[in-house]
């Protein structure tokens, strides 16, 4: 089954053009630690899903790409044209002249109306490419202008004309210093109209990847195109295939659907965060031999302390015992505490993954008091291994990973919001005041609901 | 002219061995049948004869499960399935439900079950049919086999106190994406069947058909799956021949089982065979038959006053009165007759046509194609009954905004209840 990737902005195109570069090179190393055959079914699913066929046999990916202006368009087009691996199709994007200046509004209210029926042909072009659709992927920042306003509104009209098919929003959640003085308008306004018409929100934080380039990769000068790299490694390694079911060999054919009937089921939990491990420069792979159980116990920790990456991991988190409260109940004021998970989904790939011990994971402490972790727990895994690494894992989890930063944005609107700064800018273009108020709502709700997980 | 010798005197060792061949033929067309010399040691109620008849019913009252299934089903399960599962069909003799759950007794009384449910109808034939090897694509046309047939035993979950509702909520979730998942499946196994179909135009020798199906094109590529197909054929025709043998022979085993029936103690006269309802303790009846009796005199009160408001308002009209009556026995005459037909055709399939799958065949547009249904009447069959169902659907909805309306108290008119996120 194919999954239909649209990018959006500057930010969804520019991560695009890395998470299918990321993805076909992965399919294509020769490092892939199993047979060949292996190999060519793991390259046939991959490019079932991601790419499409082409009569000289360039591949061409599954994607839309919008944007307001035509520069970084064209910068993506090329640079994939160039690859001469893969490319975009010639008719697949959509771009005007002008920007948005950053506005949430416009993006939304003017651009979305005036160009939907355009933007969705396009994707029904791409749609009726596929064989069978599984869904979308639509990459897009949640603070910029275009991307944010118009992904709002794009991914509205993908649930009205396609609702059956499963939608999942990669979310890029800007920095806390971010340069754009309205972003945590736009960040509440995308998140709380996402949250009504998407399935689920992988989200990626931009701090988090700038610290893993300086700390892990050993970056010098991190640039965009850095951080784009490791987020798209992040989704390579979650999206790349995996086998079906334990002791199949077969590859599964519905990552997006499983993914999703295991993470997000219930309606109020839709916000997921992904860690992977190990994270290095490829310099330093040759040199750097793991076990499963080092990698799967860093990961453990990782998801309990909330850690970004694996270092500087605080191992004092525990696991509350049975019957006491939560250690550092939920109170966001507290520096350090446990992160209570609804449900977490682990994927190993490579050397004896099937010997990989993954009892930590099952512990009923781990998770919120209302799901057992039979229900809560699922691993997928693959011998083949992923983009040269010879054994990762990655973890995407649906836990309180992202109450603090969102209470912090929602907090930091609200502070604006009530001194009513700026908000001309949004009602000259319909968002009214009561837009706002539903918005503050709907995520007071959520972080509301995320709390309540440790009891 | 001599008396013509009208047939030749039974050999007795024929004789004793008519039984134990009509017994092996019948075991040869049941899944998992054991041997002849088991039937003759569940005869005498022998406990090591008990587990093999409990697996033989077991898969005989759940056919669907595949051969590697029911492996994964515990004997106490399997057991309590086949409890479960006669009772469901009205098996009346109390005698086998109370048979201990570890399945190590009960060979005689399990044979009576075996036999009652031979005697309901052809399940020989009915099982052979479910289980037959498939050539082509084959594809349901209605749901009535599967509506008819109950399910494998799911587990069953003791709501103990409190329920999480988030937990309720989980599950409803993970229940509409498995739908989802199920419908995209399904789109992606009809998009590639095309594919295959049109792949193979003209390969079959049938022409007729006209394309190859899965399995025959799997055939061709794979000569160690045709091999394994052909076994399989091959087992299929033993059975086939074996549901002959039995049908011709089977007069012997009825015979037999009649001094089965006959080794059994009497039954004590028992009334007839109640479902267990479970009761939270005996205590708890009472307020409950004096609640319902209140609600009765409740029900009839309100309705005599309503009657005798309606009779208030409406006596001594004249002839409006009249003309409006007739108008309203019209109305209420075709409303009636709209149930009636919901009711027979809400159950029933519309399809002229045999139930149960067919081959899929695709042919060129225009071209008069076989014997069969025709996609476009399947499809219209399957829209009437979808409009159906949705006028059944929104009957419900209603019914349940009216309840709760109810309980919360306000008079019925809309009430808003916002979908959660969605």
């Amino acid at each position: 089954m194919s999954i239909v990737t649209v990018q959006l902005g500057q930010c969804g195109n520019q991560i695009g053009f890395e998470v299918f570069d990321a993805l076909f090179s992965d399919s294509h190393c020769p490092q892939g630690l199993c047979s060949k055959r292996e190999n060519e079914a793991y390259q046939a699913s991959c490019k079932e899903r991601f790419f499409s066929e082409e009569e000289n046999g360039v591949p061409i990916a599954r994607a839309v790409l919008v944007d307001m202006e035509p520069k970084v368009i064209n910068q993506t087009l090329s640079k994939a044209a160039h690859s001469g691996r893969w490319k975009y199709g010639q008719h697949s994007c959509f771009c005007q002249k002008q920007g948005s200046g950053n506005n949430w509004a416009y993006g939304y209210s003017v651009h979305g109306p005036r160009h939907e029926e355009s933007i969705m042909n396009l994707i029904q072009k791409e749609v009726e490419k596929c064989d069978s659709l599984n869904g979308f992927f639509i990459i897009m920042s949640m603070a910029g202008g275009t991307g944010s306003g118009l992904g709002a509104f794009v991914t509205q009209n993908l649930q009205d004309q396609y609702s059956n098919s499963l939608k999942m929003n990669q979310i890029i959640w800007p920095y806390g210093t971010g340069e754009v003085i309205v972003q945590n308008y736009n960040s509440i306004l995308t998140l709380s109209h996402l949250y009504r018409s998407s399935d689920a929100l992988l989200v990626h934080e931009n701090d988090a990847v700038h610290k893993i380039c300086a700390k892990l990769m050993n970056i010098k000068q991190i640039s965009f195109r850095d951080i784009n790299q490791v987020l798209a490694h992040q989704l390579g390694s979650v999206f790349q295939p995996t086998y079906s079911g334990e002791g199949s060999f077969h590859y599964r054919r519905n990552p997006l659907g499983d993914l999703m009937e295991n993470l997000v089921p219930h309606p109020e939990f839709k916000m997921l965060g992904v860690r992977n491990i190990p994270q290095m420069s490829e310099n330093s792979l040759a040199y750097s031999t793991f076990t499963w159980a080092g990698l799967l116990k860093h990961l453990r920790q990782m998801l309990i302390s909330n850690a970004k990456m694996e270092e500087g991991i605080d191992w004092q988190v525990r696991p509350p015992l049975s019957g006491l409260p939560t250690r550092g109940k939920m109170s966001l004021n507290k520096e350090f505490h446990f992160n209570t998970s609804i449900a977490n989904l682990v994927i190993l790939r490579g050397k004896d993954v099937h010997s990989a011990e993954l009892g930590a994971f099952k512990d009923p402490a781990l998770y919120t008091s209302w799901l057992e972790p039979v229900h809560a727990f699922s691993v997928w895994k693959t011998q083949r291994a992923f983009s040269k690494y010879e054994k990762s894992a990655a973890l995407v989890s649906n836990s309180q990973f992202l109450v603090k930063p969102l209470d912090t944005i929602v907090g930091k609107a609200w502070n604006m919001f009530a001194s009513k700064a700026y908000i001309h800018q949004y009602t000259k273009f319909g968002i009214e005041e009561e837009d706002f108020l539903d918005s503050f709502t709907l995520l007071e709700q959520v972080i509301a609901s995320y709390c309540n997980l440790g009891f | 002219m001599g008396r013509r010798r009208r047939r030749r005197r039974v050999d007795p060792a024929d004789a004793a061995r008519a039984l134990p061949e009509a017994i092996a033929a019948l075991s040869q067309t049941l899944p998992a049948g054991p041997s002849p010399e088991t039937f003759r040691r569940a005869k005498f109620d022998r406990p090591e004869a008990a587990p093999a008849l409990w697996r033989l019913l077991f898969r005989v009252l759940s056919p669907q499960l595949a051969d590697g299934a029911s492996a994964s089903f515990s004997p106490e399960a399997q057991v309590r399935s086949v409890k479960l599962a006669l009772r469901t069909q009205g098996y009346p003799r109390r005698a086998l439900a109370q048979l201990p759950d570890d399945g190590s007794q009960g060979g005689r009384e399990l044979l009576l079950a075996l036999a009652w449910l031979l005697a309901r109808g052809p399940l020989p034939e009915r099982l052979l049919t479910q289980n037959r090897v498939q050539l082509g694509d084959e594809m349901p046309v209605c749901e009535c086999e599967a509506l008819a047939s109950p399910g494998p035993p799911a587990p069953s979950v003791e709501a103990d106190g409190c329920v999480d509702i988030r937990h309720l909520q989980w599950l409803m979730g993970k229940l509409r994406f498995r739908w989802r998942n199920l419908m995209a499946s399904q789109q992606e196994q009809c998009a590639l069947l095309g594919k295959i179909h049109s792949y193979t135009r003209g390969c079959h020798s049938d022409r007729s058909l006209g394309h190859l199906s899965v399995t025959e094109t799997e055939l061709l590529r794979d000569p160690e799956g045709g091999r394994q197909l052909l076994q399989r054929l091959e087992r299929e025709n033993a059975r086939l021949q074996a549901a002959l043998e039995w049908r011709r022979r089977e007069l012997v085993f009825w015979r037999w089982m009649d001094t089965v029936l006959g080794a059994c103690p009497p039954e004590a006269s028992q009334p007839t065979f109640l479902p267990r309802i479970p009761t939270p303790g005996t205590g708890a009846l009472e307020p409950l038959v004096r609640e319902l009796q209140a609600l009765q005199g409740e029900l009839r009160e309100a309705v005599e006053a309503r009657r005798a408001a309606w009779e208030a308002g409406v006596g001594g009209r004249g002839p409006e009165w009249s003309a409006a009556r007739t108008a309203l026995r019209e109305a209420v005459g075709q409303d009636l007759a709209a149930l009636r037909q919901a009711c027979e055709q809400g159950g029933s399939c519309s399809l002229a046509q045999p139930h149960g799958p067919h081959r899929l065949v695709r042919t060129e547009a225009g071209v008069a194609g076989g014997p069969g249904l025709r996609a476009p009447e399947v499809i219209e069959a399957l829209r009437s009954q979808e409009a159906r169902l949705e006028v059944v659907l929104r009957q419900l909805q209603g019914q349940c905004r009216q309840e709760l309306a109810r309980l919360v108290g306000a008079p019925p008119g809309p009430v808003w209840i916002l979908p959660p996120g969605r």
